[in-house]
């Protein structure tokens, strides 16, 4: 690892990781722009769909990548964000800014309440714990009257204004919503990045990855599964909780059936694993391969005889079971590498397959 | 107090139903290890088969259940051979992802091809029956729901049967507990395996058949009664057959007590909240052998 030859190589490596890693942005930035003049602002919402999966994506890796623990139910924090914002913009017309800050807070407390209890089960009937929760969650969101029942809370319009005042209360008039609200997704997934590249290097990431690999390993040299798979899941809630601000704010109400649907809490998931699950990149790439099948279809089909007959979801399913049964590390465990001759070294196409034991650690 | 009784009794004639459902899953997962987010999935099609079968053919559910027991033992096997195969030696979650690939498949194949509408499985010989009480201490027994919980509690006898008597249940056992070991003594574990899935699918699509008396059939009613099935088997503990049945009746009789005396929206939430609980206390579930 360390010997002089694969020195320079590596730094060649991460030079062409951050011209990637810029193209990348560049695009990102640039493409609503001519959407934008067309007219046609479908594909910003697209755009914004496939940013906000990926941000809750990376958000469910920190559980199910770093710490290894299967989370089932993680749109309950999604749910939560979401209703804190929405009662403290309905109530004390709060700004979804503040409301970030009091839902990241909310969702967090509440998880660590909830997980930390049940971090005592392992494996399966963790999972199976999470799915409880978010069965209990359900009846609870449709029936509590503190947040209208399933009769659901709406956003208060506010004409804004002007432009400043817009980006305060995240109103915007016609076109411009559309756009705005693809670089408010954008802004948070490279924020969500950055926090989930400072976690992953970090003695907290460390810890995640032994709790993963080997629990009594890491309980044996002092580190507390317990108190760590708690955090793990804590910053999952965070990014949740961010991403139902987003979304209550987009879709101006919130409704229980629709944050605490299962696909807030499958297609995260499935982004991750579809790209590759605990690498930092996996969920963008799954992200951009789903969701934009799920919308072209749902337009192409239109009003059609075949519309609304879960055609994108039997694809899904058919992807969904390939990868598993081919390629269960993702799509970013393939040897890009070799095929694209960055590293022709005897043996590269081993150390591609031991990356897949401990994929986090690499790239 | 009569009206206690009474709740307890219809919970544990549901509950009878609920054991049906879950005794798939206490193969495939409590007994040889495998996970299954599609088990509901099979539920659904035996559903949708009894509805089918009955309005073009006007077949009965309870002679339905024979056919469709076959097909659905097939489906077992072919899922089994075709894709639970290849994800079986690596991590669980290659599993959990399979099989919800294969939950989203079957679920929008039966939407693409019969829309999401509800159906209702009527003029059945169950149905026809309905009014019909028998009068016991006071405590009324719907006579279709005892039908149904006592013909699911006499399939569950006979499957325990069959796995802990017979020479078939005996080598599953051996496998689940070492495979190198089973095949040193001439037991094939991909058979076993396969039959493992063709019996959770063909047991869970009966249990399906039964329900469709007195649910409405509709594509996505499979992942409720897959996430009450995890719950119930997990509640009994691994690899106990016996134990299944147990929480499957708790389970039918905490739902109904909390709808008689507690808020109906809630009664899955306390049941999941009693998981929660044993779970906690006791990880390894009531009656789990580790």
């Amino acid at each position: 690892m360390t010997t002089p030859a694969a020195a320079p190589a590596r730094r060649r490596g991460s030079a062409l990781g951050w011209a990637a890693a810029l193209t990348g942005l560049t695009v990102a930035i640039v493409y609503p722009i001519p959407i934008q003049m067309s007219g046609y602002t479908y594909f910003q919402t697209v755009g914004f769909l496939v940013f906000l999966y990926a941000m809750l994506g990376i958000g469910w890796n920190f559980i199910g990548g770093l710490a290894g623990q299967f989370d089932f139910g993680p749109n309950i924090f999604l749910a939560t964000g979401a209703y804190t914002a929405a009662l403290l913009a309905v109530h004390f017309n709060w700004s979804p800014w503040l409301g970030f800050v009091g839902a990241i807070l909310v969702s967090v407390v509440i998880c660590a309440l909830i997980t930390f209890p049940v971090t005592k089960l392992r494996g399966h009937y963790f999972a199976i714990a999470t799915v409880a929760m978010w069965m209990i969650a359900q009846p609870i969101g449709a029936t509590w009257e503190l947040i209208n029942g399933s009769r659901g809370l709406f956003i208060p319009m506010k004409p804004a204004t002007g432009l400043g005042e817009a980006l305060i209360t995240l109103q915007f008039p016609g076109r411009s919503k559309g756009l705005v609200y693809y670089y408010i997704a954008l802004g948070l997934f490279i924020a969500t990045v950055v926090l989930f590249r400072t976690v992953e290097r970090s003695k907290l990431g460390y810890y995640f990855r032994a709790i993963r690999d080997d629990q009594e390993g890491a309980e044996a040299i002092g580190i507390d599964s317990r108190v760590y798979k708690t955090a793990a899941r804590c910053l999952t809630a965070a990014v949740f909780a961010t991403g139902g601000v987003v979304y209550c704010f987009w879709a101006q109400a919130v409704f229980p059936d629709q944050v605490l649907e299962m696909n807030w809490a499958i297609l995260p998931m499935i982004c991750t694993v579809l790209g590759g699950l605990g690498r930092l990149w996996g969920p963008l790439l799954g992200a951009i391969i789903l969701i934009p099948i799920a919308q072209v279809m749902s337009a192409t089909l239109g009003a059609g005889p075949l519309a609304g007959r879960g055609l994108d979801v039997i694809v899904y399913g058919i992807i969904i079971m390939g990868v598993a049964a081919g390629r269960p590390n993702g799509l970013l465990s393939l040897p890009w590498a070799r095929w694209f001759g960055r590293t022709p070294a005897p043996g590269s196409g081993r150390a591609a397959a031991g990356a897949v034991e401990d994929a986090p650690a690499r790239r | 107090m009569t009206e206690l009784l009474q709740a307890v009794v219809n919970g544990l004639q549901m509950g009878a139903l609920y054991a049906l459902v879950a005794v798939g899953l206490a193969i495939i997962w409590g007994l040889m290890e495998m996970v299954n987010f599609a088990h509901g999935e099979f539920m659904m099609l035996g559903m949708f088969g009894a509805w089918w079968l009955s309005s073009t053919l006007g077949l009965d559910p309870l002679i339905a259940m024979v056919p469709i027991a076959l097909v659905m033992y097939g489906l077992g096997v072919v899922v089994y051979t075709q894709l639970m195969r290849r994800v079986q030696r690596g991590d669980v979650f290659a599993q959990i992802f399979a099989t919800v690939g294969l939950l989203l498949f079957l679920q929008n194949t039966v939407v693409a091809g019969f829309t999401s509408d509800y159906r209702f499985v009527s003029d059945t010989v169950l149905a026809r029956l309905s009014g019909v009480n028998i009068d016991l201490f006071g405590i009324r027994l719907g006579l279709p729901l005892l039908i149904a919980g006592l013909i699911g509690l006499a399939l569950f006898i006979l499957l325990y049967l069959l796995i802990d008597r017979t020479e078939i249940g005996l080598s599953l056992q051996a496998t689940s507990e070492d495979r190198e070991a089973a095949m040193l003594v001439g037991i094939h574990p991909r058979r076993m395996f396969a039959m493992a899935w063709g019996l959770g699918a063909a047991l869970v699509a009966v249990a399906g058949v039964i329900l469709a008396n007195f649910f409405s059939v509709y594509p996505q009613v499979g992942l409720q009664f897959t996430v009450l099935a995890y719950a119930i088997v997990a509640l009994g503990g691994f690899g106990s057959i016996l134990g299944t049945l147990i929480a499957a009746l708790l389970v039918g009789v905490v739902q109904s007590v909390t709808v008689v005396y507690l808020a109906p929206a809630f009664k899955d939430a306390f049941v999941f909240g009693s998981y929660l609980l044993i779970g906690l206390a006791r990880p390894q579930g009531l009656f789990g052998r580790f």
